[in-house]
């Protein structure tokens, strides 16, 4: 696991990471980790001292909670995504007004530079997911995700904890960086390691002072870090053949079982950082001569999202469970050559009832 | 990056012609040079209410035909529309019929309600093809639902077109009975194609007398109608399996979507 970045490596003391963190703020609108109401959530952040530097996230099945921890990215991935900033809960899409009896359009595409601190293994290759669906494997490539997307610098962090709902381990997604960021960090007891990981990445660290280059020792420590982060974890299935097991299982009773616990509340797929699927609404002013088309989350739990006239096609809460997990770990496979779940386990946590994804694939799949 | 083109941007057309089909429903003949194939749909854009997924029924010179009922909130508003209106609507969007695997076969379209906006086109296009016989059968659930009245003497000189209505009329001297009646009568090679677009059971019951004769579910096509927000498979509502009815659709070949299609609740 012992490797070194593709434009080498760097030692920085927590000034460093500071100064890295002012240059990136003078150019990009910066989305990192803060605490909020007892939470670690993704935000928009000003200063660095937001940062939830020296708190570890405690997570189960339905159970969240924030600790003391010594040390500063001693965290996981934030309670939300990042997904919240690129495919927003809601986005305008079109502006349509009347005038002269005929309807005039408005179209208002935000581009944004926008700047990702601190994302972690899970996220980045949920982003990774993400460009698929909305512009690499989608004929009609997506101009609002586009817009949002073309600019983002990311700065990704290695994790060194993970909690017991994290499974990157077992989607092959972590918890080691590999690919995707400008520029990684690794915690090291001496520093901060900061790899670079594209020629943008290289200027703006370029004109950080407080830095050395790193050492074959901190390469060392970083692959050491991360065993011990993986071995936080364990393998719950087998991935290889999964999509062939599912599509097999799509009559198994262990389904129905499923609606017993599960109440259909969405949660599972807002906290999700791959859940893609929209409603679009039309919000009118109060003299009709005004509306606006707005994209906002929806759900396959939700009851009326399969319905056609008043026909429900899903109407049991099993068969919207069955959607969403054979939409991850067999349909996505077929659609986007990827599984559609990063192993972040935010569905896990954040589940009211504590039903543990990984626990049903197995049961399903492999029991 | 270069600019991409924005997937939800309306055109207008101008509304050339309104035919009241029957109560409810309405066809529009709307101005537009944008070229389709049968089979696709467009999204029909009704102010402040919403879209609706409408199949393209037919394209004359310069015009596009679409036939709507008024069903939801965004069909009800569009069967408003008058002559000299404007409609406004993205796409085409979808597959097309796959016409060349009929040729110099026999091809049997199967329409059940307003499922024949869905086939109208290519079957007006299947009579100028090299189609060594071509049937369309027709069910119809009652003499006043019956669509395109006005069409089905030149459909009947030049092809084998069968309408039957499920429930009896007085004022209907034809067939009475189900679609599928119609069908099993019928005599049909074994490697026909077929075409049909109807509610989901009339689809699934057609497939099982299909395979009867001899049909393999490899020669049938059948257009899908499911839930559509975006139309171009990035909403999730339309999935059905692994495809997206929108994009991968709205035709599919039925033994790639059997297993989804026949499932229930999928």
């Amino acid at each position: 696991m012992e490797s070194k970045g593709k434009g080498g490596g760097y030692l920085l003391s927590l000034e460093g990471i500071r100064e890295l963190f002012d240059r990136l703020r003078e150019k990009y609108r910066v989305i990192a980790p803060k605490l909020k109401d007892g939470l670690i959530a993704f935000s928009e952040v000003d200063n660095f001292e937001s940062l939830p530097f020296g708190y570890k996230n405690v997570e189960a099945p339905g159970f969240y909670s924030l600790e003391r921890s010594g040390g500063y990215f001693t965290y996981t991935h934030p309670y939300n995504s990042f997904k919240n900033f690129l495919h927003p809960p809601e986005l305008a899409l079109i502006k349509v007004k009347k005038e002269d009896g005929k309807l005039r359009f408005q179209v208002h595409i935000q581009e944004e530079a926008l700047c990702l601190f601190d994302i972690r293994a899970c996220d980045l290759s949920a982003l990774k997911v993400l460009d698929l669906v909305f512009l690499h494997k989608n004929p009609h490539p997506d101009p609002y995700y586009a817009g949002l997307r073309k600019g983002l610098f990311v700065v990704a962090v290695n994790c060194t904890y993970a909690t017991s709902t994290c499974f990157c381990s077992t989607m092959g997604t972590g918890p080691e960086v590999k690919e995707g960021y400008d520029l990684l960090i690794t915690e090291l007891s001496e520093g901060f390691l900061v790899e670079v990981g594209s020629k943008r990445g290289g200027e703006i660290l370029e004109k950080v002072e407080n830095k050395s280059d790193a050492e074959r020792r901190h390469f060392k420590e970083k692959a050491q870090r991360l065993g011990e982060t993986e071995a936080m974890m364990r393998v719950h299935f087998e991935r290889e053949g999964l999509p062939e097991r599912l599509y097999g299982k799509m009559d198994s009773a262990y389904w129905e079982h499923i609606e017993k616990r599960c109440v259909a509340c969405t949660s599972c797929t807002q906290a999700c950082p791959t859940c893609f699927c929209f409603d679009i609404l039309e919000r009118n002013n109060l003299e009709l001569e005004e509306s606006l088309r707005v994209r906002v989350w929806d759900s396959c739990f939700s009851p009326s999202f399969a319905t056609v006239h008043r026909f429900n096609l899903r109407h049991s809460v099993h068969s919207r469970y069955r959607q969403w997990l054979m939409h991850k770990f067999a349909y996505w496979v077929d659609q986007f050559d990827c599984f559609g779940c990063v192993g972040c386990g935010r569905c896990i946590t954040w589940c009211p009832v504590g039903i543990d994804i990984r626990e049903e694939v197995r049961r399903i799949a492999y029991a | 990056m270069p600019t991409l083109e924005n997937p939800y941007l309306l055109k207008a057309g101008s509304v050339e012609k309104v035919i009241k089909e029957c109560e409810g429903v309405y066809t529009f003949h709307v101005r537009t040079q944008e070229p389709a194939y049968p089979g696709q749909y467009n999204m029909l854009y009704a102010f402040g209410v919403g879209e609706a997924p409408i199949t393209i029924a037919s394209m004359g010179e310069g015009y596009m035909v679409h036939t709507v009922r008024a069903v939801g909130d965004v069909t009800r508003q569009i069967d408003q529309l008058k002559e000299g209106d404007y409609l406004y609507w993205r796409g085409p969007y979808g597959n097309r019929w796959e016409i060349e695997r009929a040729y110099n076969k026999t091809l049997l379209i199967i329409s059940g309600g307003l499922g024949l906006a869905a086939t109208r086109w290519v079957f007006e296009e299947a009579l100028n093809k090299p189609i060594k016989r071509l049937v369309h059968l027709y069910g119809s659930k009652d003499y006043d639902s019956l669509l395109y009245r006005y069409l089905y003497e030149n459909w009947s000189s030049k092809a084998e077109f069968h309408i039957t209505l499920d429930r009896p009329d007085p004022r209907w001297k034809g067939k009475v009975g189900l679609i599928t009646e119609l069908l099993k009568e019928l005599e049909l090679d074994e490697d026909t194609i077929v075409f049909t677009c109807g509610p989901d059971p009339m689809v699934k019951a057609c497939v099982r007398i299909l395979q009867e004769k001899g049909i393999p579910p490899s020669n049938i096509y059948a257009s899908l109608e499911r839930h559509m927000k975006c139309s171009v498979g990035t909403c999730g509502h339309c999935m059905i399996g692994p495809y997206f009815v929108c994009k991968d659709g709205p035709i599919f070949r039925y033994d790639l979507i059997r297993e989804y299609f026949e499932r229930k609740e999928v």
